[in-house]
């Protein structure tokens, strides 16, 4: 599996999400990514299929207020 | 009454000496400004400071209890705000630089609760940059003072509420929770934290990190002033959509029960492996002094609750690189160097993964819930270390290095998670003499039986005679 790099990270955040980044706060996401990737993949061990995502609460259109 | 004397008064007292007219509003909020302005300089507390609205409102409210109207127990009671709590035509700067100058044109409804409730606003407070950060470091105001330790990180995010309230600059403060960020400065602190059930306390207002994990809560120093707060605090609001029509408790009167027969819930994996030997000590002895009050304390099991670490990761990252992009693109320079990695890394966050979490969420809350219908409350250590030093980036404990804003949220993100009560009371001190705090979480909107068995713990806690060192 090719690894996570600091190049791969700047693609996705400059071509993907527009966001303009220096490269040198990239090492911090890396380490982060890194450190709960394994974490993220495990999430498969539970039994999701029938499982709903949580959701904030969203007010009917006809309530005038509103966060 | 001396000044150190009603800067040392609970809120509890303070109010019943205001109802009894023995102490003034204004004479108080004055004994609080006073020291503000000898101490704030080193501890950092305060971003903001109110000196003369505070005492115009005070006077106000003192004319008020004069003329026979006494609000209740916070009428004329001297609070800080942590600085991402907006206030009209105050300040309100997130501990950012971006910030730094915005001034809201209207007040977060728990602010407004408090007003009406005849709170005094002494000022703003410091707090982790936009509250992302467990250490209560900030680059641009300076980071607020642990009362315990000079070097000592006083926690985030809601530092200055943290290290204010204990240090005796604020009779008691709000502050956010998100991933732990009132229950670790409390528990650093060596003062009380609530973090309400999600949805017990309008978040309208309130600057976000991750809005499906924010929850605002009380600090102070002891258990019956939170429930004062909270009491101020809870009730659905129109403007926050996911808070709950739940009826609301009168939380003091719920505390006049003993705790006997309470069932109390130990969960060894995660909350138990690996502490600070001081800390497993400390939490293992309010165990058994629980149940020298009579509680019923056994051994439960949450096999998933290992989940919610990654689960939290993902929606954390996500949510709050969503709030933060728009800054991010056009103002990222102006970011603290760790809040701003922080922040880049939530756009790396596959969306499918987000959603992974959020249902990874309803299982891990199913099975807390399912426990909590077992026993009455869960008992954890807080935080598996005392303080940090303000410069230490990584500990060890039994033989393994991480980094230390792991080892502060392992603890409390979970229950940010699962959206369940969770207090934070002292229980002791280390060897070094920092503070270490029990957890207790609740069922949800079940915050009375929390607020019961934390004040009966603080009856007989070992660290219920002992004052910050720096507080004076």
């Amino acid at each position: 599996m090719t690894a996570l790099s600091k190049e791969l990270l700047q693609s996705i955040a400059e071509v993907l999400a527009r966001v303009p980044v220096d490269p040198a706060d990239l090492a911090g996401s890396v380490a982060q990514l890194e450190s709960q990737l394994d974490g993220l993949a495990r999430l498969d061990d539970l039994d999701l299929l029938h499982v709903e995502p949580a959701t904030v609460v969203v007010p009917p259109t006809e309530v005038p207020h509103g966060r | 009454m001396a000044a150190n004397e009603l800067t040392r008064l609970s809120i509890a007292e303070a109010g019943e000496q205001i109802r009894r007219r023995s102490i003034s509003p204004v004479e108080l909020t004055r004994a609080y400004l006073d020291r503000i302005a000898a101490r704030d300089s080193q501890s950092r507390c305060y971003i903001t400071v109110l000196r003369e609205e505070a005492l115009a409102v005070a006077a106000g409210l003192e004319k008020e209890v004069c003329d026979g109207h006494y609000r209740g127990p916070l009428h004329g009671i001297p609070i800080g705000l942590k600085d991402l709590i907006m206030t009209r035509g105050i300040r309100t700067t997130c501990g950012s630089r971006i910030l730094k100058d915005w001034i809201p044109e209207a007040d977060a409804t728990v602010a407004t609760r408090l007003f009406k409730a005849g709170a005094v606003l002494l000022g703003k407070l410091n707090l982790h940059e936009f509250a992302y950060g467990p250490t209560g470091v900030n680059p641009h105001y300076g980071t607020a003072q642990n009362p315990w330790g000079r070097d000592r990180m006083p926690g985030g995010s809601s530092s200055g509420s943290g290290g204010g309230t204990a240090a005796g600059l604020c009779a008691g403060a709000l502050g956010t929770d998100t991933g732990g960020s009132v229950r670790i400065p409390a528990s650093l602190c060596g003062i009380v934290g609530l973090k309400p059930t999600y949805g017990r306390v309008s978040r309208a207002g309130v600057v976000p990190l991750a809005w499906s994990l924010d929850h605002v809560g009380p600090m102070t120093r002891t258990v019956t002033d939170a429930a004062i707060l909270l009491q101020a605090l809870a009730g659905q609001d129109p403007a926050d959509p996911s808070t709950a029509a739940v009826p609301v408790p009168d939380y003091r009167a719920g505390m006049a029960g003993d705790v006997r027969g309470l069932r109390v819930g130990i969960v060894r994996e995660l909350f138990f492996e690996r502490l600070d030997p001081d800390v497993r000590a400390a939490v293992e002895a309010a165990a058994r002094a629980l149940e020298g009050l009579g509680a019923r304390v056994e051994e439960v099991r949450l096999p998933r609750i290992h989940h919610a670490t990654a689960a939290v990761f993902a929606i954390i990252s996500a949510e709050s690189m969503a709030y933060h992009e728009p800054y991010l693109k056009t103002r990222a320079s102006e970011y603290g160097a760790d809040v701003r990695a922080r922040l880049l890394t939530g756009q790396f966050v596959l969306a499918t993964q987000y959603l992974k979490a959020q249902r990874a969420r309803q299982v891990v809350r199913a099975e807390v819930d399912g426990v909590l219908r077992q026993v009455d409350a869960l008992l954890t250590p807080t935080t598996p270390i005392p303080a940090p030093r303000t410069d230490e980036r990584e500990a060890t404990v039994e033989g393994v290095r991480e980094d230390v804003r792991g080892w502060l949220t392992r603890c409390t993100r979970p229950i940010n998670l699962t959206g369940n009560p969770a207090l934070s009371v002292p229980c002791g001190l280390t060897r070094d003499g920092l503070p270490i705090g029990i957890q207790l979480v609740g069922r949800q909107f079940d915050e009375a039986t929390l607020l019961r068995l934390g004040q009966a713990y603080e009856a007989v806690s070992p660290f219920r005679d002992h004052r910050p060192p720096l507080a004076g």
